[in-house]
Parts: structure tokens; C-alpha cells; sequence
């Protein structure tokens, strides 16, 4: 984690504003912690012109709008899916940046479907760093399956934590599908409570992730720095 | 710390400010109370010489003695001045004086934390009710001894934020013909916490089981902590209070809206495998179920009864609390068959029907004691054959064969003698088949 300290301290301290950082800059962290990332590119407002040029991704292509300000991109309606040539790319990212205090776009590899998880890490006001792991989509949202642990976690504490919602046997290959990578899993848990028990970040979400049978990938990430 | 909550708890004086000379008042109380107490008491009122026999002093400056722990019960406005007397007079005071951050008086609350740091003495409170120790004979509760029944000797400690919640749970061990080593409540904890006295409750030989009403805690670290410390050495069970507290409704991420406070607090003492309370009923039932027999582990469960409904009833109540209710072993259960009349029901739940007798009971308990790791008695006392005897022959079993042993014994002409009896030998009885297999899971967890 030393390296990791460093690109924490180093963006906490180009920070401005409210301390947010934007979905590349956690994914690029993220992809530095060995955590699988779609691949992607952020193009700024000023670079948009070059978009085609700078874009060098097999379609189909995601699109989402990259703002500090921005809390809930589908809200805004900031993200396109399924992209699948240049002139829809085009459009799509023309009216992501028209968004109020869009500050670039996020391009991204379009990713298959995969069973979504929730995972993140806040400061407890009772008990310091802590760990949170749910379903994802409609059963967060929902049914609130989801479950805390105290972090740091070891690989055996996440693992607990996993096992502790309602729906793990969806985990564990639900009617016919096929049991998802936990052990990719674990790794992100694990790095999840190393980034809150950091004392540089106030709050991470890694929302959703998608399970795979063979691996894991963040999908959408926020992180709010510590003041 | 250890060290000082032993002068809380088994102090060999006590100076009491705001003593008062009648039972009408709270001061009169306690000081009523504290004449069973077998140490030194140092009533403290300037209006008077003498109150209740004892010799009274105007402050705690003209003590001339140690004191090794004081009681405040003067207004809220006193307290910081008190405080300032005590200074070098003793260590450990009782705050029980109540008008502080409770009502929104947090800035004297502050004045009284302060106070007591500056006069070195560690403060329980304020706005408390103190301690029962009822093996040093020390009842600072200023509630009168023909309202609030005091539980005696035994081996249960009970922690509590709440004083009222304290209160119900003296009346409820009494009834529940559970005793108590220790009982005490630290209201707005300025000083000493939950963490503090778990500590000391942890290393305490006169406490086997602990059991603690919680509202909030200070310091969520030190509380696990501690918490861990008591459970790796005796049963802890919590009650938490505050459950529909939401989360951060402001809260930037997902995670921080979902964290409601009460959330994180049950995940966190699941993930260091401490027993949570579901309700006051639970949190009562475990207690005795663990303050009477050692918990020990496993999952299959036998259930004997002489009712088939109230069996069936047991059975989903096992399934809910994910025990194993096994069927029984093929060799054992034909015996039981050649042993019993034909329409007896030899399964799990085994059913001996009104035709019942006390000595069937134990003929089965001894026949598959092996074959289980927990078992519940189901006696519907209707039928003459169900009598005084059964409680003798349930502990002839229990003490031989130390495996968990609830009993639910419904209502009946004889149901309050019996279980009485039945307590008597350390079986818990539990008036409903639910509520028996819930005990049962505390003591097999």
C-alpha cells in the first residue's frame, strides 16, 4: 500500500473544492491496487474535439459524464450504454458535456453482464473505518442486503463478510448459473478497507461491481477524500 | 482501572452527600438502603447531626477517614463544587444527579467532566442510579425496597446505560429466580463506560454472565474490544437500543446512507461473535438460560412432549433459530417403542401423549442423551401424570449429563409450583415453546 499512500497523498493534495475525485482518478487508483477496471479513457472538456482521435476502444463503448459535482450520474442522466459507433459516441459524449458542471467524459469498454455487487467503506462515527458489502441494483435499493465489518479486513474477515447477506447463494451459482470468482471478490473488499482505513478517504462506493465467473470489475466508483 | 472500579464495587466506605432523613426522599433512600451495608457510612447534610441513626456530617471536608467512594445526590448546580471537595478525599465518585446532557444541559455537563478530572476522581454518571452489589451489601438505587425487588446473590452482572431499564431488569431476575453478582448504570458515562466496567466485570469471579443495555457507545473500538475481552471468558449478551435510527440521509456515497447507526453496530458484534438480544424478552430469557447452565455447542435438539401441537410449534421455532431437529437413531427409537404404549409418538418431536408419567420424560432423556446436543421439555400439566416429581427427575438427568436442558411448562392448576421446582435445580422454564427454544439457543450457540 506504501506506492498507494503516495498517489492517495498526492491527489489529496491537488484536490480542490469538495474533495471528490473523478471515476478515472479512482479507477486509475483502483488499476494500480490490482483491481480490474473496464478500459477507458477520460477526455476533458477542452480535448472533446479530438474525441474520435483519442479514442481508441473496440465498441461497444459506455459513455458517463466526469464531474466533483455530479453525486448521481443516472439522475443527471450521465451515462450512455451500449455505444456502438463513432457518430453515436459523438453525440453522446456532445450532450454529456453539455451537463451541468460536466468537467469531461468517461469512455469506457461496454462490459458484459455479470451478477452486481455493492461494496464500499465510510467512517463510523462510533467505530472508525468500516466496511460495507450488498447485492447490487434492486436488492440494495430494496431490501437493504447488505452487511458492515470493522476494517482493516483480512482475506478471512471479507470472506465472512460476503457470506453474511441473504443473497450469497446467488454468489454461489443460483439455479443453473455458474458460482462467481470470490476470490476477485475478496480482493476488493480487501482493498476497499485498506483505502478507508487510509485516513486519506472519507468515503468510497464501488457501485456496481460486476461478479464473473472468472473475475471481477468495478464498474462505477466514487471516492471523497478526508479533509 | 481494575483497581479503582474495585473501590466502586466493593468500597469499605461510602460517603454519602445528600443523605436525607426520611424514605420520601431519594437521599433517604439510598441511605436506608445502605444500612445493610457492612462497611463504613458517612451521611453527609449540614442540616442535621444524625440521620437514621448514623452520625452525620455537614460536608465531606469534615470527614476526617478515607473514603473510598462517594455518592453525589445534590442538584445539578452543586455538583462542579462537590466535585472540587472530594479532591484528594477520594478516587471514585457516583454521580447520580440527573439534569445534564439528558435535557440539553450539555455545557454543565462539560463544567462536571472537567471538574472531576481536575479534582482526580473518576465519575459513574451523571444522571444514574449507581450500583447493587448485593454480596457487599451496597444498594445505591433510591427506589424503595417494597417497589423495586432486589434479586438476590447470584452470578449474573447487568450493565446498563438506562437506569429505568435497570429497574425492569432487577424485578425481571427476581422473578425469573435469577441472582446477581453485580448490577450497575452509568447514565451519560462523562468518565467511566460500558468499556470500563466490561473490563472489570471480565476479571470479576463473582460474574459469570454478563448482560448490557446499550443506547450508544463513546468509543466503538474500545467497546469491541472489551466486549471480546468478556466473551472469550463468559457469556455477554447486549441489548441494543435505537434500532430505527436511519443513516446518513446526507451522505455522499451509498455505503454512508445505508450505514444506519444501529446496521453497523449488529454487523460489528456478529463479526466478533457477540450474542445480540432480539428484544427485552430475549435479552431476559438468555440471561437466566445462561446464568443457570453452562452454554455449550452443537445444533441437534430433542423435543419431548406431552402435546402435539405445542411440539410442532417448538419444531418451527427450531427451524427459525436453524437447529437440527433430527430424527432419532433407528435402533434407539424401535427400544423406545418396545418400552411404550403403541400410540406414544417416537419421532422428533416425541410425542408421550396424556397418557404421559414424569418417568417417561427421563426414560427418553436417558435413552438418546447421546444422540443430541440440546434438549427441550415440553410438559402441559393438565394430565395427572404430570407432577412435582418431574422437576427432581429433569435435574437427575441434567446433573448427570451436563448437556443445555430447557423446559416450557404451559399454564395449568399447578404450573407456579412446578416451575418453581423446576428453577430450584437450575432448569430454566419458559412459558412459551418459542421462547424455551430461544433460550435454548443461547446456550448453544
Amino acid at each position: 500500500m506504501k506506492v498507494q499512500h503516495d498517489l492517495l497523498k498526492a491527489l489529496a493534495e491537488k484536490r480542490e473544492g469538495n474533495g471528490v475525485l473523478l471515476e478515472h482518478e479512482v479507477k486509475g487508483l483502483l488499476r494500480g491496487l490490482g483491481i480490474a477496471v473496464p478500459e477507458g479513457i477520460f477526455v476533458s472538456k477542452v480535448q472533446a474535439d479530438r474525441l474520435s482521435k483519442l479514442v481508441n476502444i473496440p465498441y461497444p463503448l459506455v459513455a458517463k459524464v466526469s464531474s466533483s459535482t455530479i453525486i448521481s450520474k443516472s439522475e443527471v442522466k450521465g451515462v450512455r450504454l451500449g455505444i456502438k459507433n463513432e457518430d453515436e459516441l459523438k453525440k453522446s459524449a456532445a450532450e454529456l458535456l453539455d451537463l451541468n458542471g460536466a468537467e469531461g467524459v468517461l469512455i469506457e469498454q461496454m462490459q458484459p453482464k455479470g451478477l452486481e455487487v455493492i461494496t464500499g467503506g465510510i467512517i463510523d462515527e462510533q467505530f472508525g473505518p468500516v466496511v460495507m458489502f450488498g447485492l447490487g441494483g434492486v436488492f440494495v435499493e430494496l431490501f437493504k442486503d447488505v452487511s458492515f465489518a470493522l476494517a482493516p479486513l483480512k482475506r478471512e474477515d471479507a470472506l465472512w463478510l460476503i457470506k453474511q447477506i441473504k443473497g450469497y447463494r446467488l454468489l454461489e451459482g443460483y439455479r443453473g448459473e455458474p458460482p462467481v470468482d470470490i476470490d476477485s471478490l475478496v480482493n476488493i473488499l480487501v482493498t476497499v478497507s485498506e483505502l478507508i482505513s487510509s485516513g486519506f478517504v472519507k468515503e468510497i462506493d464501488l457501485n456496481p461491481v460486476a461478479l464473473y465467473p472468472g473475475g471481477a470489475v468495478v464498474l462505477d466508483a466514487k471516492v471523497s477524500l478526508a479533509p | 482501572m481494575l483497581k479503582l472500579l474495585d473501590s466502586l464495587f466493593n468500597p469499605k466506605s461510602i460517603a454519602l452527600i445528600g443523605a436525607a432523613h426520611s424514605e420520601k426522599k431519594l437521599g433517604g433512600i439510598v441511605l436506608k438502603n445502605l444500612l445493610q451495608y457492612k462497611g463504613k457510612v458517612y451521611p453527609v447534610n449540614p442540616k442535621y447531626s444524625e440521620l437514621m441513626g448514623v452520625k452525620a456530617y455537614p460536608s465531606v471536608e469534615e470527614i476526617d477517614s478515607t473514603i473510598d467512594l462517594a455518592i453525589i445526590m445534590r442538584p445539578a448546580s452543586e455538583v462542579v463544587e462537590l466535585l472540587k471537595q472530594l479532591s484528594g478525599r477520594t478516587k471514585i465518585v457516583i454521580v447520580v444527579t440527573s439534569g445534564f446532557s439528558e435535557v440539553g444541559a450539555s455545557q454543565l455537563q462539560n463544567e462536571v467532566k472537567e471538574a472531576g478530572r481536575e479534582a482526580g476522581v473518576r465519575i459513574l454518571g451523571p444522571n444514574c442510579m449507581g450500583l447493587y452489589n448485593p454480596y457487599a451489601g451496597i444498594d445505591t438505587f433510591f427506589l424503595p425496597t417494597d417497589r423495586l425487588l432486589r434479586p438476590g446473590k447470584g452470578n449474573v452482572a447487568m450493565v446498563s446505560q438506562s437506569g429505568a431499564v435497570i429497574s425492569c431488569l432487577m424485578s425481571a431476575m427476581k422473578s425469573a429466580n435469577v441472582g446477581v453478582s453485580k448490577a450497575v448504570t452509568y447514565g451519560n458515562a462523562v468518565d467511566i463506560d460500558e468499556s470500563d466496567l466490561f473490563e472489570y466485570l471480565a476479571n470479576d469471579a463473582q460474574t459469570d454472565v454478563v448482560i448490557s443495555y446499550i443506547e450508544s457507545v463513546g468509543d466503538g473500538r474500545k467497546f469491541i474490544d472489551r466486549a471480546k475481552m468478556v466473551s472469550k471468558r463468559k457469556p455477554l449478551i447486549i441489548l441494543k437500543a435505537g434500532k430505527s435510527q436511519t443513516g446518513q440521509t446526507a451522505a455522499f456515497s451509498h455505503t454512508g446512507r445505508l450505514a444506519g447507526r444501529y446496521e453497523v453496530f449488529r454487523s460489528i458484534l456478529k463479526q466478533f461473535g457477540i450474542r445480540e438480544a432480539a428484544n427485552m424478552d430475549d435479552f431476559i430469557d438468555s440471561a437466566k438460560a445462561v446464568s443457570y447452565q453452562r452454554p455449550s455447542r452443537g445444533s441437534r435438539v430433542l423435543i419431548v412432549t406431552n402435546g402435539g401441537g405445542s411440539g410442532v410449534l417448538a419444531t418451527d421455532e427450531c427451524m427459525r433459530q436453524e437447529f437440527d431437529v433430527m430424527k432419532l437413531p433407528k435402533q434407539k427409537a424401535a427400544e423406545l417403542r418396545e418400552m411404550f404404549p403403541p400410540f406414544y409418538g417416537i419421532n422428533n418431536p416425541l410425542d408421550l401423549t396424556g397418557q404421559v408419567t414424569d418417568e417417561d420424560y427421563l426414560t427418553v432423556l436417558n435413552k438418546l442423551r447421546d444422540d443430541y446436543d440440546g434438549f427441550l421439555i415440553i410438559a402441559l400439566p393438565n394430565v395427572l401424570g404430570i407432577t412435582e416429581k418431574l422437576a427432581p427427575l429433569l435435574a437427575e438427568f441434567k446433573d448427570s449429563y451436563k448437556k443445555p436442558v430447557v423446559v416450557h411448562v404451559a399454564e395449568s392448576g399447578i404450573t407456579a409450583k412446578l416451575v418453581a421446582l423446576i428453577e430450584q435445580t437450575r432448569v430454566p422454564v419458559y412459558p412459551s415453546p418459542e421462547r424455551a427454544v430461544r433460550a435454548l439457543k443461547a446456550l448453544l450457540d
